[in-house]
């Protein structure tokens, strides 16, 4: 451990799911970690290392570099193994420990690599083991997981679902388990983790900041306490930490003792299934926590409430659709849990048509998502008749939209544009080592390439140079460079009029559905989007480039419209926003989205606001931004066989069509906003991406 | 060497920005100060006079991040070693620093990475530290850190928060204290800063250009007068500045005694609620403020005067929507509320 952290587990003001979550793996390891979600600021970081010095001791094989657990045969490493012939293993009692993947992590690092000193010093070819092999059986702690870049979260899940850590690179192939705990924190605000990700924790809390006046002053006062004697209050609460420990032990070595009667294992599968969860792992990690739940109250048979609180910690991150009310969620899951659990009970042996019954339900659930897939008719028409005679500013519901899943393409764009444009990436140290090179000036050196450069020579350099004896001899035309690959980031800006035209409010929710559906299912801190809405005298970024769903909602549900159309300064202001990006990630790849009627009344440089708009347009071209116009007032829905080319706007005052003029001088495409429903916005976006990736 | 810096008390105006880094000075774990403002206010001038008028530290003489050997539990692990191999640690004493970070910097530069010489020539595996490494004790000055690529920026909060630098890369795992005033200047006009990265600047500060003639006039002069003899500037603002930096010096001794009321406690968390304030950081840094206030000030309590004060540094960038606007209205309950319970 690095650091002598000063605060003592017991000692952490509220937040009980928390501690909760911790303690139940810690006792049962198993379960399989949690990741703790919530604001900067929660303690988060200061409990999870806390409670790793109440984590319990384990039996390990003396000598083995990854404390393989003697009683466990099938997992032994390959050192093991061999060592098991010649008879029993040393054991040896080891602590469990925290190790840490800090974000400044290099993959070889994680999963190890080959060892310089010895491949120097020696000419041995040796494994290094890296964070992996260090985190076997023991906690691995990520902080701001979602921070992590993505080759490193490959890694990190490849290595977390097989329990073993696979290397082959730089000339090594090394085989060796990885079974750990796994604990994240992250702000949700900072962009989500990737599904399978998330899956990947056991459980799942969500920490608040906690209102309540009291709990903040005892927070605060701990603080000082600790800041001005850390000893003192570590001893007061000594007693407590060592008492915590004992029954934490205890628990554990009861778990083997708790029984699970058949009806509760059947209520956790049927909840499991109803609660609409992906995947088996759901109820795998709801057995196992009910009866480390179990464990911790000194009982034996796993009742109700333990599977309750269960399906709590295990369940969020695993729901698929995101849940507006809580606490009526918990109320609900509660009630059902028990009539089912009374149901079930009733009937043993169990009957097929309860099984049937679920489906049933299933089915209807999904036929009734389907109905507001897409372009939702009759709500959305109907919303703005009740509020428009309300304030002129009209506050936009979101609910009405449901949001396409689109994974699949994007991953394929993104490797593209990502392959394409690799030469560039290697200037930094982040990313995937994927080739070496000769360069002229070395500055990441690529230890194997440099190696095998060097090897036809060691001869001959040796009998030139005998007094450096067995060591390799390296000159400077050796060393190679390391080529690394990292993922591009795509940026799309939004430039949205918010200003009160007839079609305003379909024109915010097409926008609002498409970016919030371009953020949720894309890959996590790779895709930017961001908004800028203009209306009234002035255009203001509603949106920073982000890649948070919640901080899109959040924002998006306070945007209004009304007020005059200041195009030019939407314009601008997304120029400006997107060069702003480009000083902070020179690859960053933005699309310019312009959602308008083209109609722009106020003037920024005291020109005709027309004219202003067409020369900004030129501008961003000449930038090298990609753009595309969404022609707000062009529709096809109500006049069949209409033209589909170059069709002039429903405003007859302008003698051409102002977005089309518009999308030419951007040098980019013109869609009419009312072909495209909402999903295909994102499409749209999407192929869009595609054509700037291989243009 | 002596080279000359610009006096801090030459410095005309701005008096919050002066006051948010001399409360750093006081005490650093308040977290640093962000420093709003357009280019040309006297931002890294007064952050470089800053760093002249703090005392003296006692330091390590050998050792890489300049330990203090008299706070064994923040002690890097060679000092720690030879600790534990009944060495007697060498001491010195040393000046602050500002060590600064340009925005080109690269993710190994900041957090350190192997010495390939060492690694090549000798096959040594050696830890080549970097500007994390340096930044230890001393005054971490990163200017236009909004245009710091956002990597680099959760990296440097990271270790800022932590006070400690984990490097797990290239072979090498290590760790070493990082502990230090950090300073951050941006220009809101070229983008912001995510609201996360905000929050983990303990105090904010907005500057703007000193809008009153004679005040403009008297920074001409003073730059000019610097300029053609700074030797004779630096004689005539010497006693002001040492008087600053005994204030300083005795506030930190001063700083564990302050006390501080219940009641201001109350107030002080009562308004982070009512302002919604995310995390406890909003609560935790305006005690700290406060306090350092209060000793900087010679107060053996600290006040409703105190907390006001530091209010508006220690929320403008943790308010959501809208910020400072809202913090001017809302400032008021605190002193009634506090006033009522303390009589």
């Amino acid at each position: 451990m690095p650091f002598e952290f000063n605060l003592p587990f017991t000692a952490v003001v509220g937040q009980e799911p928390m501690k909760r979550a911790l303690l139940l793996n810690a006792i049962d390891p198993a379960i399989g970690g949690v990741l703790l979600r919530g604001d900067r600021g929660t303690a988060k970081s200061s409990a999870v290392r806390a409670v790793a010095r109440l984590l319990p001791d384990y039996d390990a094989v003396e000598g083995c570099l990854y404390r393989c657990d003697p009683a466990l045969p099938s997992r032994y490493c390959d050192d093991c193994r061999v060592r098991a012939k010649d008879g029993p293993l040393p054991v040896v009692r080891l602590p469990m420990r925290i190790v840490e993947l800090p974000i400044n992590a290099s993959e070889d690092r994680l999963v190890g690599s080959i060892d310089i000193e010895a491949a120097v010093r020696s000419g041995t070819r040796r494994f290094q083991p890296g964070i992996l092999a260090e985190a076997n059986r023991n906690l691995l702690y990520v902080d701001e997981v979602n921070l992590l870049d993505d080759h490193l979260v490959d890694v990190l899940l490849d290595a977390a679902a097989m329990g073993v850590n696979v290397v082959e690179r730089e000339g090594m192939s090394v085989i060796h388990p990885a079974h750990f705990m796994l604990v994240g924190t992250m702000n949700p605000e900072e962009g989500e983790l990737r599904p399978q990700l998330l899956d990947r924790f056991g459980l799942c809390v969500e920490v608040e900041t906690p209102t309540d006046i009291d709990q903040r002053m005892e927070v605060i006062d701990l603080e000082r306490r600790l800041e001005m004697d850390a000893r003192r209050v570590q001893a007061s609460y000594a007693g407590q930490e060592a008492e915590m420990r004992k029954r934490l032990t205890s628990a554990s070595a009861d778990l083997d003792a708790v029984r699970i009667p058949d009806a509760i294992r059947t209520l956790i599968a049927r909840l499991c299934l109803d609660g609409s969860v992906a995947g088996h792992r759901a109820d795998l990690v709801v057995a196992r926590t009910a009866r480390a739940i179990c464990a911790l109250r000194w009982a034996t048979a796993v009742e109700l409430s333990d599977v309750l609180e269960a399906l709590e910690l295990a369940l969020p991150h695993r729901r698929r659709e995101i849940a507006t009310d809580k606490q009526a969620q918990v109320q609900q899951l509660a009630t059902r849990a028990a009539e089912q659990l009374a149901q079930i009970q009733a009937t043993t042996p169990m009957q097929t048509t309860q099984a049937v019954d679920g489906e049933a339900a299933q089915q209807e659930g999904a036929a009734g998502s389907e109905t507001n897939d897409g372009w939702t008719t009759s709500e959305t028409r109907e919303s703005p008749t009740n509020e428009l005679n309300g304030e002129p500013d009209v506050v936009i519901q979101l609910k009405t939209f449901n949001v396409k899943k689109l994974d699949l393409p994007r991953e394929r764009q993104s490797r593209r544009a990502a392959g394409k444009r690799t030469s560039t990436k290697s200037k930094t140290k982040r990313g995937r080592y994927v080739r070496s090179s000769q360069a002229e000036k070395v500055t990441d050196v690529a230890f194997d390439a440099t190696m095998r450069a060097a090897a036809p020579h060691q001869l001959k350099r040796r009998l030139s140079a005998p007094e450096a004896g067995n060591q390799l001899q390296l000159e400077t035309h050796d060393l190679r460079q390391k080529v690394r690959e990292r993922k591009t980031g795509n940026l799309i800006v939004f430039v949205v009029d918010a200003s009160a035209s007839m079609d305003a409010e379909q024109r915010m929710l097409a926008t609002k559905g498409a970016i919030l559906s371009l953020l949720r299912h894309a890959y996590v801190r790779r895709d930017k989007v961001a908004l800028v809405a203009f209306s009234g005298r002035n255009a203001r970024i509603v949106l920073r480039p982000t890649s948070s769903v919640d901080l899109a909602e959040r924002r998006l549900e306070r945007l209004t419209i009304g007020g005059t159309t200041p195009l030019t300064h939407g314009l601008m202001t997304a120029l400006k926003l997107i060069k702003t990006e480009r000083l902070r990630d020179p690859q960053v790849y933005p699309l310019l989205v312009l959602i308008s009627d083209g109609r722009g009344n106020i003037s920024l440089f005291g020109e005709e606001p027309l004219l202003e708009a067409q020369r900004t347009a030129g501008q961003i071209k000449q930038d090298g931004i990609r753009a595309m116009v969404i022609d707000s007032t062009r529709d096809f829905s109500n006049q069949p066989g209409y033209p589909r080319n170059r069709v002039t706007s429903l405003y007859g005052a302008y003698a051409f069509n102002v977005c089309h003029d518009l999308a030419d001088r951007l040098g980019g495409r013109y869609y009419g906003l009312f072909d495209l429903s909402q999903n295909a916005i994102v499409d749209t976006v999407q192929r869009e991406m595609l054509r700037t990736g291989s243009g | 060497m002596e080279r000359f810096v610009y006096p801090f008390s030459a410095i005309v105006g701005q008096e919050k920005m002066k006051l948010a880094l001399i409360l750093n000075a006081i005490h650093p774990a308040i977290g640093g100060v962000l420093i709003r403002g357009e280019k040309g206010t006297g931002k890294s001038t007064a952050v470089r006079a800053l760093a002249r008028l703090l005392p003296e530290q006692t330091v390590v003489a050998d050792c890489l991040y300049r330990c203090d050997p008299d706070a064994t539990e923040a002690l890097c692990s060679d000092c720690r070693d030879r600790i534990a191999a009944g060495e007697t640690l060498p001491r010195a004493r040393r000046r602050m620093r500002v060590v600064e970070l340009p925005i080109n910097a690269s993710e190994d530069r900041v957090v350190g990475a192997i010495d390939i010489e060492a690694a090549i020539k000798s096959g040594e595996r050696r830890f080549e530290p970097g500007v994390l490494a340096e930044a230890n004790r001393n005054i971490l000055y990163v200017d236009e850190v909004n245009l710091l690529d956002d990597h680099l920026v959760d990296v440097l909060l990271d270790a800022a928060a932590m006070g400690v630098n984990v490097v797990e890369r290239e072979g090498i795992s290590i760790w070493h204290p990082a502990r230090f005033i950090l300073v951050g200047t941006m220009n809101p006009e070229e983008g912001d800063l995510r609201p996360q990265l905000l929050d983990r600047f303990g105090l904010t500060v907005d500057v703007e250009g000193i809008k009153d003639i004679g005040q403009r006039v008297q920074i001409v002069e003073r730059r000019e007068e610097w300029e053609s003899d700074a030797a004779a500037f630096s004689e005539r603002f010497a006693a002001q500045d040492a008087e600053i930096g005994q204030r300083i010096a005795e506030a930190i001794v001063r700083f564990p005694r302050v006390v501080m009321p219940p009641a201001i406690l109350r107030g002080l968390a009562e308004l982070n609620v009512s302002l919604q304030v995310d995390g406890h950081r909003a609560d935790l840094v305006g005690r700290k403020a406060s306090q350092a206030l209060a000793a900087y000030r010679g107060i053996p309590e600290v006040g409703v005067a105190e907390v006001n004060e530091v209010a508006d540094m220690v929320l403008a960038h943790r308010v959501k929507a809208g910020g400072r606007r809202e913090l001017g209205t809302l400032t008021q309950p605190v002193p009634s509320a506090s006033r009522a319970s303390r009589s």
